[in-house]
């Protein structure tokens, strides 16, 4: 499974912090991301920013492991 | 000693984050600080409090890089981060940038650098509650 967390106005837009969504062969960054953009078309108009097990990624080609963990994250606000 | 690099919901101490920074070096010359606070108006609107959220694993990280990126980018000889999420009203603090180095042009150029990296590096999102209702904030250059 693929563990994909929102979070603030992503989570907001979605109602939902945390999902599961199942791992298959040859599965891309771009592939998940396209998934969610059907599923929650709203809130992934945010995600301008991405992170695979913590760490930035840009690359929508990027192959997925089985049990990473993909962040779709909106412009961030801190500071 | 608390860590240098942290992401907590309780206030922090100016001073003690100083003299801790302080402490760490006798060659200190210059402390260049930045503190972020939270204000009550924003965008023509009354702000009644700040909410903030975090990826907290990846911000911390993302933090201690930075950190240890300004030290080797400036010769600083110490620098501390330390950033409040959960809620806070007007006038609180939100986050405290210190960094020290032999001499004040280095210590202030990282505090600003740092200030700037981290709002484009690190996964944190403030929301503004106002009369209106709930904002999550679009970011000032």
């Amino acid at each position: 499974m693929i563990k994909v967390l929102f979070f603030g106005p992503i989570a907001a837009a979605s109602g939902a912090r945390e999902l599961s969504i199942a791992h298959s062969p040859g599965m891309t960054l771009g592939h998940l991301k396209n998934m969610l953009a059907a599923a929650h078309p709203e809130a992934m108009r945010l995600a301008v920013m991405l992170a695979v097990n913590g760490e930035h990624a840009r690359d929508l080609a990027m192959p997925l492991s089985d049990n990473s963990e993909v962040a779709f994250m909106a412009k961030f606000s801190g500071g | 000693m608390q860590a240098s690099v942290r992401i907590q919901t309780e206030d922090f101490s100016q001073d003690e984050e100083i003299a801790a920074l302080k402490g760490s070096s006798k060659r200190m010359g210059g402390i260049g600080t930045f503190l972020g606070c939270a204000r009550d108006f924003s965008e023509g609107r009354e702000v009644e409090q700040i909410s903030f959220d975090a990826y907290g694993s990846m911000a911390l990280s993302e933090m201690q890089k930075l950190r240890s990126d300004a030290i080797a980018k400036f010769d600083l000889l110490d620098a501390r981060i330390v950033h409040r999420i959960g809620t806070v009203r007007g006038g609180d603090n939100i986050v405290l940038i210190a960094a020290g180095a032999e001499h004040r042009v280095a210590a202030l150029e990282a505090c600003r650098w740092m200030i700037d990296e981290l709002k484009q590096r690190v996964p944190i999102w403030k929301k503004e509650t106002t009369p209106l209702g709930d904002d999550w904030v679009t970011p000032h250059p």
